[in-house]
């Protein structure tokens, strides 16, 4: 990897540079009851409105993506049958500036199951090779627990990874295309202090890190707890309202569903990100419901996550950002659930 | 200022992801209903054939797998293939209607044409049984799934030893297939049929089937350990009882075959829904040895 | 006459259809005549034959009836039978018809008598408990909200005709808003019913900032003893929970079974 250093007043610069793009990034979306500020990704159109300085975001970068709702074919019919058109809805490439290394992580699990050998998915695969991703460095939240999941850093994925030392951003390149955009701006070798002042800063960072997961022996404490009692009491609390999917950077299930339209010449087929945690996520045609309590598809969710993905992939499917738990109105985060399955006791 | 270049995937040259593998991914082949048979009052048995004669022959299975089936706009759903895998894309799948898509297939004219994909997951392995008895046991619709290794077995009859197809159902108007039983047995199949609920016409035993299965058990002198394969379709509450008095008669348990069914969404190991545990029932299966269904939490 | 459609080969008939309303403000009739651009569209599916909102002259001579509103007088419950009567397939359409809807907010005051002294002071008029049409006949279809939205309206007439079966979605409305991105209203500082009414209306009050008054009733096994505690949690009053309960009827049964 090359690393560069520049002047931290050239990072407009660097954002003229890509402006020219569609570009995404985090910015302010007003205060909680808290009075915390709340992030979101979105479309960037000034370089006042990029704050890389954001906490975390309420929802990943997920909708651009996967978005909730995504036409995979459409059809024209007439009386002599019908022709099916597809496309993969990929016209621009976009440019994602300002992401974490739990949302970078996230993305490079997702192309595990989806840019992956079997059956590649073209619509995410599309999007996902037409991104050009600054990621940066961030300042630990109470309630991450990525270093717990190995994804406090990231090694790939990414085009350039930016730190803040203050004076000048220290720079990880990853890329070529990257490369020829910092050329752009007055670049320099780092110093040995710079060198010195980054891994000062990692440290720092590091001390920083609170919530904590245990993951040892997990997924065979997962097997051996699946008839615990402990999932029930989760089950209770459980809304079964999808909330925890639709803001998780790593859920990827959906629903595929057709449509007609009014003058019964078009149709589409449709897919809808669902979440296993929806009542009908396992009900089959008939109507038999292979999970028909909260508890028993709150268990699938850890399941799927700690157990299957890590038995695949030997990684877990989540990336320790914390914002199902945030954003759980029940307030059921992975580290309580974790921990009451390994105690056996959950929290009031 | 530099454009970042539009990198156009689909002829992009990509180590991991293979330009065919891409197109694919939505792509179906037309085919047309050539012909529908009633075979109960809810069951259908539908020839589909993929219209493109080089697309037909090129179409290849193995007995087990299954298609996605297509009616634009209608729905789109998982079907395990019954016809036999040396008629290639001359399909036969036997449906019943329960929801949308199927009441809708059942509905429309022949001619019709829909969209197959596939074929997709697990087969089972008909060429490792050779030179062994079989078992194969079916209760209700799981006598659909078997049909595929069955023509194959058929077809290589003299490679099998002995054949038993233990099949049950809950009257006698729910059996399927009613009209091939008399050339099953012309091939030296052993085949007994039980039904929970007799009617005025039904001379055959009555009860469950795990009472034939254990007069075949004891006739074998309680011993499956060697030399003898079975396959088990049918709804989850067979399966425990039947796997159960198999591997109580020393049947191993990797040669124990059985087809799960849930509901597909993609077919493809991406949307989930199938999943069993944290297991692609249309990647991993939906033939799976008895060990491995074993291994997965809330598979039957 | 109008050749037949088909769709796959099989013939779709336009179902003769009425529109009748009971007690209520008649707004769901009006979003049917909404959104200019698929109305022919959407005409061209049905054979409208009575539709006081929209058409002088109608028959009695149809198929499929969609009743608006609620039961509150003995003449709607006449009425209402006498639709059944002649109706393949009745469809309650809006809240006042699956629910009772705002009417039924009168239910909430035991003395009736009193009620129509407050309302009507001396011009009594004959009036009885609000009670949803299902209290009364069997509904065969209902389209839920308040008003209905005329999207989701096309999509079930539209599988309605095709003789596709019409899946409401189970789950609550908190998966739309958060597919659309929302900041979820709890954290603003107000109440919302989203974590337990039936989605289908793509979150159209929280996009707007507006919690939910849940008036598309309850999703599949709603958790409101959990909404109680969050609700609790959040320092909303168990009142300002109840006003929106009892707002459109759908979670009168609900509140019943959350009390005992």
């Amino acid at each position: 990897m090359l690393f560069k250093v520049f002047p931290r007043n050239e990072l407009e610069t660097l954002y003229d540079v890509l402006a020219g793009h569609h570009l995404v990034g985090p910015q302010a979306r007003g205060k909680d009851q808290a009075d915390q500020e709340i992030f979101a990704f979105d479309y960037i159109h000034s370089f006042a409105e990029l704050r890389l300085d954001f906490t975390s975001t309420v929802h990943s970068l997920k909708r651009f993506l996967l978005p909730p709702r995504e036409i995979l074919s459409s059809f024209n019919l007439d009386n002599s049958g019908w022709e099916k058109h597809i496309d993969l809805g990929i016209y621009k490439p976009h440019v994602f500036f300002g992401l974490h290394p739990c949302d970078i992580n996230a993305l490079n699990k997702l192309d595990k199951v989806l840019t992956g050998p079997v059956y590649p998915d073209p619509f995410y695969t599309g999007k996902r090779k037409n991104m050009f991703i600054v990621g940066v460095n961030c300042s630990p939240q109470p309630w991450c627990f990525c270093k717990s999941m190995g994804t406090d850093t990231v090694l790939s994925g990414f085009d350039m990874f930016l730190t803040d030392m203050g004076d000048k951003y220290f720079v990880e390149i990853q890329s070529a295309t990257a490369y020829d955009i910092l050329m752009k701006l007055p670049i320099a070798q780092p110093t040995e202090g710079d060198h010195r002042r980054f891994v000062e800063l990692m440290d720092e960072r590091n001390s920083k890190f609170t919530c904590q997961v245990d993951n040892s022996d997990l997924t065979k404490i997962l097997d051996l707890e699946f008839q615990s009692p402990v999932w029930k009491e989760w089950g209770k609390k459980c809304m079964s309202c999808g909330t925890c999917a639709s803001v998780c950077p790593t859920c990827y299930c959906y629903g595929v569903k057709e449509y007609v339209d009014l003058d019964l010449t078009t149709a589409t087929k449709q897919r809808q990100l669902y979440s296993c945690n929806l009542i009908d996520f396992a009900m089959v045609s008939g109507g038999h419901n292979f999970r028909p309590d909260s508890s028993s598809r709150l268990k699938y969710r850890y399941y799927h996550k700690h157990r299957g993905f890590q038995e695949a992939y030997e990684e877990a499917l989540c990336v320790g950002c914390g914002r199902c738990g945030q954003a759980c109105l029940s307030g059921i985060t992975v580290p309580d659930v974790i921990d009451s399955v390994r105690r056996q006791e959950v929290p009031k | 200022m530099n454009k970042l270049d539009f990198v156009d995937v689909l002829p992009a040259q990509q180590s991991s992801t293979r330009k065919s593998d891409l197109t694919s991914f939505e792509y179906s082949y037309k085919a047309e209903i050539t012909n529908v048979y009633g075979l109960t009052d809810t069951e259908k048995l539908y020839q589909i054939r993929i219209i493109n004669s080089d697309q037909r022959h090129q179409f290849t299975f193995k007995p087990g797998q299954f298609v996605m089936l297509e009616l634009p706009g209608i729905g789109e759903g998982p079907f395990s293939i019954s016809s036999s895998p040396t008629r290639h894309g001359d399909l036969e799948l036997c449906i019943r209607a329960v929801g949308n898509l199927t009441n809708f297939l059942g509905r429309v004219p022949r001619g019709t044409l829909v969209g197959i994909t596939g074929p997709f997951g697990t087969s089972f392995p008909v060429e490792e049984m050779e030179n062994s008895d079989l078992l194969l046991i079916a209760g209700g619709l799981g006598i659909v799934p078997l049909r595929a290794p069955l023509f194959s077995i058929l077809e290589n009859r003299s490679r099998y030893k002995q054949i038993d197809i233990i099949y049950g159902a809950r009257n006698p108007s729910e059996l399927l297939f009613t009209y091939q039983y008399q050339m099953w047995r012309q091939f030296d199949i052993n085949l007994k049929i039980i039904v929970d609920q007799a009617d005025a016409t039904w001379q055959g035993p009555v009860g469950l089937i795990t009472e034939i299965l254990k007069e075949r058990i004891e006739a074998a002198g309680n011993d499956l350990s060697r030399n003898t394969y079975a396959i088990v379709c049918g709804p989850p509450v067979m399966f425990h009882f039947v796997c159960d008095m198999l591997i109580n008669a020393q049947l191993p348990m990797q040669k124990i075959f059985v087809s799960l069914e849930r509901r597909m969404h993609c077919g493809r190991g991406k949307c989930c829904r199938c999943n069993i545990g944290a297991t692609y029932t249309c990647l991993s299966g939906p033939v799976f040895d008895y060990w491995s269904v074993l291994n997965m939490k809330e598979a039957i | 006459m109008q050749k037949t459609k088909t769709y796959l080969g099989v013939e779709i008939k336009r179902p003769r259809t009425a529109f009748f309303e009971l007690s209520s403000c008649e707004g769901c009739q009006l979003q049917i005549l909404n959104k200019e651009a698929s109305l022919l569209n959407f005409l061209d599916l049905l054979d409208i034959v009575n539709f006081r909102e929209a058409m002088s002259n109608g028959s009695n001579d149809y198929e499929i009836a969609f009743v608006e509103g609620s039961v509150t007088r003995a003449d709607e419950e006449e009425r209402l039978l006498k639709i059944r009567r002649q109706a393949k397939t009745l469809v309650a359409l809006g809240s006042c018809a699956c629910f009772g809807g705002v009417n039924q907010l009168k239910n909430r005051f035991h003395d009736l008598e009193w009620v129509k002294k407050e309302v009507y002071g001396d011009h009594s008029i004959e009036t009885q408990e609000v009670r949803p049409l299902s209290d009364f006949i069997a509904v065969d279809l209902s389209i839920y909200g308040c008003p209905i939205k005329k999207e989701e309206v096309e999509e079930i007439v539209t599988n309605l005709v095709l003789g596709k079966s019409i899946d409401h979605p189970r789950y609550p409305v908190c998966m739309e808003c958060t597919a659309n991105g929302n900041i979820c209203l709890f954290n603003l500082g107000e109440p919302c019913l989203g974590p337990i009414t039936r989605a289908g209306c793509d979150a159209w009050c929280p996009n707007n900032r507006m919690g939910c008054w849940g008036c598309r009733g309850p999703a599949d096994e709603a958790n409101l003893s959990q909404l109680q505690e969050i609700m609790d949690s959040h320092g909303i009053p168990r009142q300002a929970m109840l006003d929106r309960l009892e707002c459109f009827g759908g979670f009168t049964s609900a509140i019943k079974k959350m009390d005992e």
